[in-house]
């Protein structure tokens, strides 16, 4: 349809959408695009923001093929992914349990969000004096109560993951909460209904009705997860200092920082957030294919 | 997907700022309302005309609030003495300095005078960033160069290829001299002799035997309440003991070899068979700081911006010379540097080196910044005199001086660009700290990895 045939009603109204629609499009274009393209370009160079880029070539994608601190740092990354069931199975069972009347169920399920809405850095400082080994919260309390003298949370490689893991769910679970209680309210009473006429008990309503009908929200809960898992950055820039001991802590997105922000490899730094990005890619899509196979629709 | 359009986005914003800043800096309106009337006659600085053109300088740096508050002082008299001159100062957190500073130079808007310090010297001046100073250096009666400490002055020169030989291109903000200080009370209660002010005098074999006095455990839970040393420098028990991290003339990672990691075993064994000292996580966090303040440490290491919190301490403490090796009778520690260089590409180079000159060798400011206990001065006839003669801790303060005169060395990454190499060897550590590889084992297995980035970031 041409401009021709629209009336000069129609086309101020165009006019209109288009001068609204500008600014986004416009801060996309200049924020999004263009610093994406460059990304692409300066990926391809050898540069320390100093001096001008030197061209390259592949060389920066041939090494980090080569580069076991990218394979290590992938590795911590895909290790903390481990916090995703626990913390599904967790805000699931929270979000049963939240989805109740009673007096103060609105000050409870708050409370369960607040870590949602607290800020990264804080929190992570917070945890830091949590776990310290000798002055911190946790190891006294495990001192008091139980008489175990606590590990080096935050000191030894092998307690790092798993440190970092706990902090995940503490502030993760509020937020799925939310989304499974949402989920859980949507489902018809009727459903159980039917089931308990047929002599259905808790756990068979639990499996065979509302894990079933969630499974959109699983599948929304995994595809996020997965992905800010592959982000994770703040929280190890606090707690695990230069990539916590052995670099066990780091993951790919601070590997790309230190790369771009304190050694100034810049190109390199770009090299390997494009891999990470079309890692991201790829397992969303994955996730996507396999999805009409588990994921319940209505 | 969204971290890289995060980087790139901020690659973007400098290159637009690049674009944008090729007007700043200039004088302008805004900058000369606010100049003091430039026709005080008592312009002795201006040294020819009377009457110049209004100027904003920009100067950026980093610390804490205290640090702050001397340079916003010093920076007001440094107005009043050039009239026509105003500056804009701007500082930083110290952690963001860094790539802040680079950011700031990719998109051109340079600040004209600013802080470098050891890698990043390197590789700025490499890039062509900083200014030549030597012609203007040489020029000034207002100041004597050669009553500067040639040690601190060094670290600012640059050859064109390495640090540390050939012009300057920057000036001393300070030396910082990593002193050994001690808890005198615990010395006295336990009836152990102290540390001597002398380098050479007192050996790690000494400081063993006294640190194992000074180890206390009250409740006989196996954590000592009162602990010997802490925060042992690995530097300087490598340097005292004869070690090099690195050989740069060769451009030879040398921790491999046994004074490097007998040195590096004797710092670990200091807790993992001794027993006389936090281990170093614990260290990490502060909390040896923490400790020495509190009175439960009898050994530390300290800067002279420590001054101001241990001047309140409710017990007697005093700086003492390094321990010294027992192989070589050597001893050794870090001496720190930060200086100011100015850009090369400001618009007002003669004024932004007046500044950096006077904000490191004005008397009056080297003599406000070291009675606030923020640092050594840099001038030497008075740092030998009146800082001397200071009425307060430490009592043996020539412990600083011969640190900058004798055996201060500087950081080891301060002579090269790319400090991966250091990195790897740091976030490896561990190993060792915690015990679960000997110091020989670990610098064998580190060493090649060392070697290769440093070959790949710095040759």
């Amino acid at each position: 349809m041409g401009t021709k045939l629209l009336s000069g009603y129609r086309r101020k109204e165009l006019a209109w959408l288009y001068l609204f629609v500008a600014p986004p499009v416009l801060g996309f274009l200049l924020f999004g695009l263009v610093p994406i393209l460059f990304s692409i370009y300066i990926s391809f160079h050898k540069w320390d923001m100093l001096s001008d880029p030197q061209w390259m070539g592949l060389a920066n994608y041939k090494e980090l093929l080569a580069d076991e601190k990218v394979f290590k740092s992938l590795y911590n990354t895909v290790y903390l992914m481990i916090g995703i069931p626990i913390g599904m199975v967790l805000s699931l069972l929270l979000a049963i349990l939240m989805n109740r009347k009673f007096a103060g169920i609105s000050f409870m399920r708050t409370i369960y969000y607040l870590p949602v809405i607290s800020p990264i850095i804080a929190v992570s400082l917070l945890w830091q004096w949590i776990l310290n080994q000798d002055y911190g919260l946790l190891n006294n309390f495990l001192w008091e109560v139980f008489g175990i003298t606590g590990p080096n949370w935050l000191g030894k490689p092998e307690w790092v993951k798993p440190s970092l893991i706990l902090i995940g769910l503490w502030s993760g679970i509020g937020g799925n909460m939310v989304l499974y209680l949402a989920g859980l309210q949507s489902i018809s009473s009727t459903y159980y209904e039917a089931a308990e006429i047929d002599g259905a008990g808790a756990w068979h309503k639990l499996t065979r009705i509302t894990i079933p009908l969630l499974t959109p929200i699983h599948f929304f809960v995994i595809v996020m997860g997965i992905i800010g898992a592959f982000q994770s950055f703040s929280q190890i820039y606090v707690l695990a200092v230069d990539g916590g001991p052995e670099y066990s802590g780091a993951t790919v997105v601070y590997y790309i920082f230190q790369h771009a922000f304190e050694y100034f490899n810049m190109g390199y730094a770009s090299a390997v957030a494009w891999v990470l990005g079309i890692l991201i890619f790829i397992v969303t899509l994955i996730q996507f294919k396999l999805s009409n196979r588990w994921v319940y629709q209505d | 997907m969204k971290s890289k359009s995060k980087f790139a986005g901020m690659i973007m914003l400098l290159l637009m700022f690049a674009l944008s800043a090729c007007s700043g800096g200039g004088p302008n309106g805004a900058a000369s309302s606010n100049n003091p009337d430039s026709s005080a006659p008592s312009n002795e600085a201006a040294a020819g005309t009377d009457k110049k053109e209004p100027v904003t300088i920009e100067f950026m740096g980093h610390g804490n609030p205290n640090e702050k508050k001397i340079f916003e002082k010093l920076i007001a008299s440094f107005e009043e003495k050039y009239p026509h001159v105003t500056v804009k100062y701007t500082s930083v957190p110290p952690g963001e300095y860094s790539q802040k500073m680079t950011t700031l130079i990719s998109s051109g808007k340079v600040p004209d005078v600013f802080y470098v310090g050891g890698p990043e010297f390197y590789r700025f001046a490499e890039a062509g960033t900083l200014l030549n100073i030597q012609s203007y250096l040489d020029q000034t009666t207002l100041f004597k160069p050669d009553n500067v400490w040639k040690q601190a002055m060094d670290r600012y020169r640059f050859d064109g290829s390495k640090v540390g030989a050939g012009d300057l291109y920057g000036l001393p903000k300070d030396v910082g001299p990593w002193a050994f200080v001690y808890n005198k009370d615990l010395f006295d209660q336990a009836g152990v002799a102290p540390p001597s002010a002398k380098a050479g005098e007192w050996t790690w074999d000494d400081m063993l035997e006294a640190a194992k006095k000074l180890t206390v455990d009250n409740n006989g839970d196996g954590k000592p309440e009162q602990y010997g040393v802490g925060a042992y420098s690995l530097e300087s028990a490598v340097w005292a003991n004869g070690g090099e991290y690195i050989d740069y003339d060769t451009g030879t990672v040398k921790v491999n070899e046994p004074a490097f990691y007998e040195a590096m075993q004797f710092v670990a064994d200091l807790n993992l068979k001794h027993k006389v000292s936090p281990n170093q996580e614990a260290e990490q966090a502060m909390n040896a700081y923490t400790r020495f303040i509190n009175g439960q440490l009898a050994m530390f290491a300290m800067g002279p911006w420590d001054q101001p919190a241990f001047w309140e301490l409710p017990f007697n403490w005093d700086i003492a010379a390094w321990p010294a090796s027992p192989n070589t009778g050597q001893t050794a520690t870090w001496l720190g540097s930060m200086g100011f260089a100015v850009s090369a590409k400001s618009k007002h180079p003669q004024e932004a080196f007046d500044l950096a000159a006077f904000l490191s060798l004005d008397e009056q400011g080297q003599r406000e910044n070291y009675q606030l206990g923020q640092a050594v001065p840099n001038l030497i006839d008075m740092a030998e005199g009146e800082f001397m003669e200071m009425d307060k801790g430490p009592q043996t303060r020539q412990v600083f001086l011969d640190i900058i005169q004798d055996y201060g060395r500087p950081d080891v990454i301060a002579f090269s660009k790319d400090t991966q190499w250091m990195d790897a060897f740091n976030q490896n550590a561990s190993k060792v700290w915690n015990g679960d590889m000997s110091a020989k084992d670990f610098t064998a297995e580190i060493q090649p990895k060392m070697q290769e980035l440093y070959d790949k970031g710095n040759k």
